[in-house]
């Protein structure tokens, strides 16, 4: 699904991934995990085409293409979808005319008819029970007003009824209570299946209590130092960033 | 420079071309002395230039070139039509109609209301007397406000409304000017004059449009007095033709407890100025003045606003989204002067605009005058591009570039549209507006 190989990125002309190789095979769930600054953001970012992050050197391929060769846009209609480590309010742009111009979006991409209106409303209703948010928030502004955890919520809303290929979460798990985090690792959980791939983007182990992942990377200043199965994020959990920071100098 | 004598010479054409048609001018819609006074008094103060603090950012340019003389200054004049392909906007229920051509009265395409305690009369095919107004808002005006004289002189018609009686419902009025004819045939002058008597209420809503893609040249002016009490909901929308010139002048005076609703959403015409004064005269009386502008290509959308609070314990929200692309300018200059006898005025301003071109330009400023310590005022002025960040999540969710631009661009406006209480008319305006982001079907659908 997604194969990234010796990818170097410049943000302000200062390099923060310094050749950063990882494969996301189809239907597995991939977790990346580091300190601080490590570039865990820039590579969430990178992927989905964030303006500013200048790539110097390798590749990534996403379903066998060349990803950075398409414009943001694109790659979202392809299939990936980022969930926003700072999800940004949009006061006036409604919340459910976003998702509806998203998902005729990736309908008109893949030649598909427009998408029937009250069908849409009923997947939409569905996914925002499983999700626990009030059904008022359809009517607002896209996040405006809403708290951080009702912001990361909205994020894996907006990725459950896209149903994208590859999402890559960045830090949905930060600035979200024990219960709020249940429902968002319970919607994210709804979404794995043989055909798609996941990138969890953490700083902390405990989002991987609830959502299990296959592989466990670490990434230090620019680069994934080790690798391994769940066991590995525990294992960072206690001995801490210490542990693998010096790997890296 | 050269501009000295241009001045002079073009007000001596004015005096001119006043001299030749002042006796075929009808004396219902204005007195031949009360018309005399008015060109004499623009003539000394003279027509305005750029060079005026708050003209600077009008395109002044087409006074020199514009034929002063009103199309419609035959008598009697013969019936308007509507000319080839010319459009009226849709009509919304509950809303009496009356419609100009070019500054002429056109009754087959216009429907009255009876409604009790309004009485609307269009002066020129009145025979009863207006209703004088009782403080002549004009009067005492300031220098940015003498345009008002150029339609004084030279109007051909003028609607008087005047709301004396409250019952349920306010009555609803509709006026429509529709400018054909180019401006070598002459300009149109659409006038009004509304009063509302203690404790009634009005909604009124003015269209300003074209038909016939010309040049037109339009000088308008409205005067308004909101007595003690009274409400008036005020729409202005302005469509002129995409080669029209559009000058505009309000005048507005609210007595005590009076509360004045002003939204106004600017779009069409090449060079739009529009010049507003509103006097908060009496204590309590509030003002919501909400406006909107978009220019694109060559547009000049020019807007200055002068609200005066005089009396104690007076408010004015004022709102203003200006959206400039391609190399349009987009102006407003909003002015709040608060007088020693308005302790506890309350006046808060915001004026944002956004920057959708790269030969672009906003200029959103604004003006405080305060000569008492006893005011809260809030003022907040910015200019700036599109939010990046709102772009690229858009984007990030497979929208197209044009699609999350216009959306955000719509959304600018949202703080000014969203205040139109009248959904009829707020689907009207936020289909022309989505029609006016370019040619908009993806964005439409979304609404």
């Amino acid at each position: 699904m997604l194969k990234i190989d010796n990818l170097h990125v410049k943000v302000d002309g200062k390099e923060i991934l310094k050749g950063l190789t990882l494969t996301v095979p189809t239907g597995e769930v991939h977790a990346v995990m580091g300190p601080n600054g490590s570039g865990k953001s820039t590579l969430a970012n990178v992927l989905a085409g964030r303006p500013g992050y200048e790539v110097t050197a390798g590749s990534v391929r996403f379903e066998g293409r060349d990803l950075l060769a398409l414009a943001p846009e694109e790659r979202a209609r392809e299939g990936v979808f980022l969930g926003f480590q700072y999800p940004v309010e949009i006061p006036g742009v409604n919340n459910v005319y976003l998702l509806k111009a998203a998902v005729n979006a990736v309908r008109k991409h893949r030649g598909l008819d427009e998408v029937d209106a009250f069908e849409f409303l009923t997947l939409v209703r569905e996914k925002m029970r499983l999700m626990r948010m009030e059904e008022s928030m359809l009517s607002r502004g896209v996040n405006e007003g809403f708290s951080g955890g009702e912001k990361k919520r909205n994020e894996i809303l907006q990725m459950l009824v896209l149903e994208p290929k590859l999402a890559i979460l960045d830090e949905t798990d930060s600035g979200l209570d024990i219960d709020a985090l249940k429902v968002v690792a319970n919607g994210v959980n709804t979404l794995r299946s043989p055909e798609r791939s996941l990138v969890l983007v953490t700083h902390y182990q405990r989002l991987l209590d609830y959502i299990v992942p296959d592989h466990v990377h670490v990434l230090v200043k620019g680069r994934i130092t080790r690798s391994g199965d769940k066991s590995l994020a525990l294992e960072l959990e206690r001995r801490g960033y210490d542990w693998v920071s010096g790997e890296a100098a | 420079m050269t501009s000295e004598p241009r001045t002079l010479a073009l007000a001596k054409r004015v005096l001119d071309e006043y001299a030749a048609v002042r006796e075929s001018l009808p004396a219902g819609v204005v007195s031949a002395a009360r018309r005399q006074e008015a060109i004499q008094s623009l003539a000394a103060q003279g027509l305005p230039v750029t060079r005026e603090e708050n003209w600077r950012y009008s395109n002044l340019r087409p006074l020199e070139r514009a034929r002063f003389i009103p199309v419609a200054a035959a008598d009697p004049m013969p019936l308007p039509v509507l000319p080839p392909g010319g459009e009226l906007p849709a009509r919304l229920t509950g809303f009496a109609r009356h419609v100009f051509i070019d500054g002429t009265y056109a009754p087959q395409l216009s429907s009255p209301l009876e409604a009790p305690g309004l009485t609307l009369r269009n002066l020129r095919s009145s025979t009863a007397p207006a209703h004088p107004p009782r403080a002549r808002p004009a009067s005492g005006s300031p220098p940015e406000a003498r345009l008002a004289l150029l339609t004084e002189a030279f109007a051909t018609d003028t609607t008087s409304i005047h709301v004396s009686a409250a019952a349920g419902e306010p009555p609803r009025v509709e006026l429509v000017f529709l400018a054909v004819a180019a401006a070598d045939a002459g300009a149109s002058y659409p006038r009004v004059q509304v009063a509302l008597d203690p404790h009634t209420r009005l909604v009124l809503l003015e269209r300003h449009v074209g038909a016939g893609g010309g040049d037109s040249f339009i000088n308008s002016s409205i005067e308004l007095e909101i007595s003690r009490g009274a409400q008036l909901t005020h729409y202005r929308l302005q469509q002129a033709g995409a080669r029209a010139t559009w000058l505009d002048t309000l005048a507005a005076v609210l007595a005590a407890d009076a509360r004045y609703r002003l939204l106004a959403i600017h779009s069409g015409a090449l060079s739009a100025r529009s010049t507003s004064y509103v006097r908060m005269a009496g204590a309590g009386a509030e003002l919501t003045f909400s406006a909107a502008a978009l220019g694109d290509r060559q547009q000049v959308q020019d807007n200055f606003a002068l609200v005066e609070h005089l009396a104690p314990h007076t408010r004015t929200e004022q709102t203003f989204r200006g959206i400039a692309s391609g190399r349009a300018r987009v102006a407003f200059n909003g002015k709040i002067a608060v007088r020693e006898s308005a302790a506890g005025t309350d006046s808060r301003q915001s004026l944002r605009g956004l920057l959708a071109g790269p030969e672009a330009e906003i200029d959103v400023r604004p003006q405080l005058e305060i000569y008492t310590d006893d005011v809260r005022c809030s003022h907040g002025a910015t200019a700036g591009k599109l939010d990046e960040s709102m772009l690229f999540y858009l984007l990030s969710r497979g929208l197209a570039p044009e699609v999350a631009q216009r959306l955000l661009k719509w959304a600018f406006l949202e703080d000014v549209v969203s205040r139109i209480e009248i959904p009829d008319l707020r689907r009207q305006i936020e289909r022309d507006l989505a029609g006016q982001m370019a040619d908009a079907a993806s964005l439409k659908e979304l609404l």
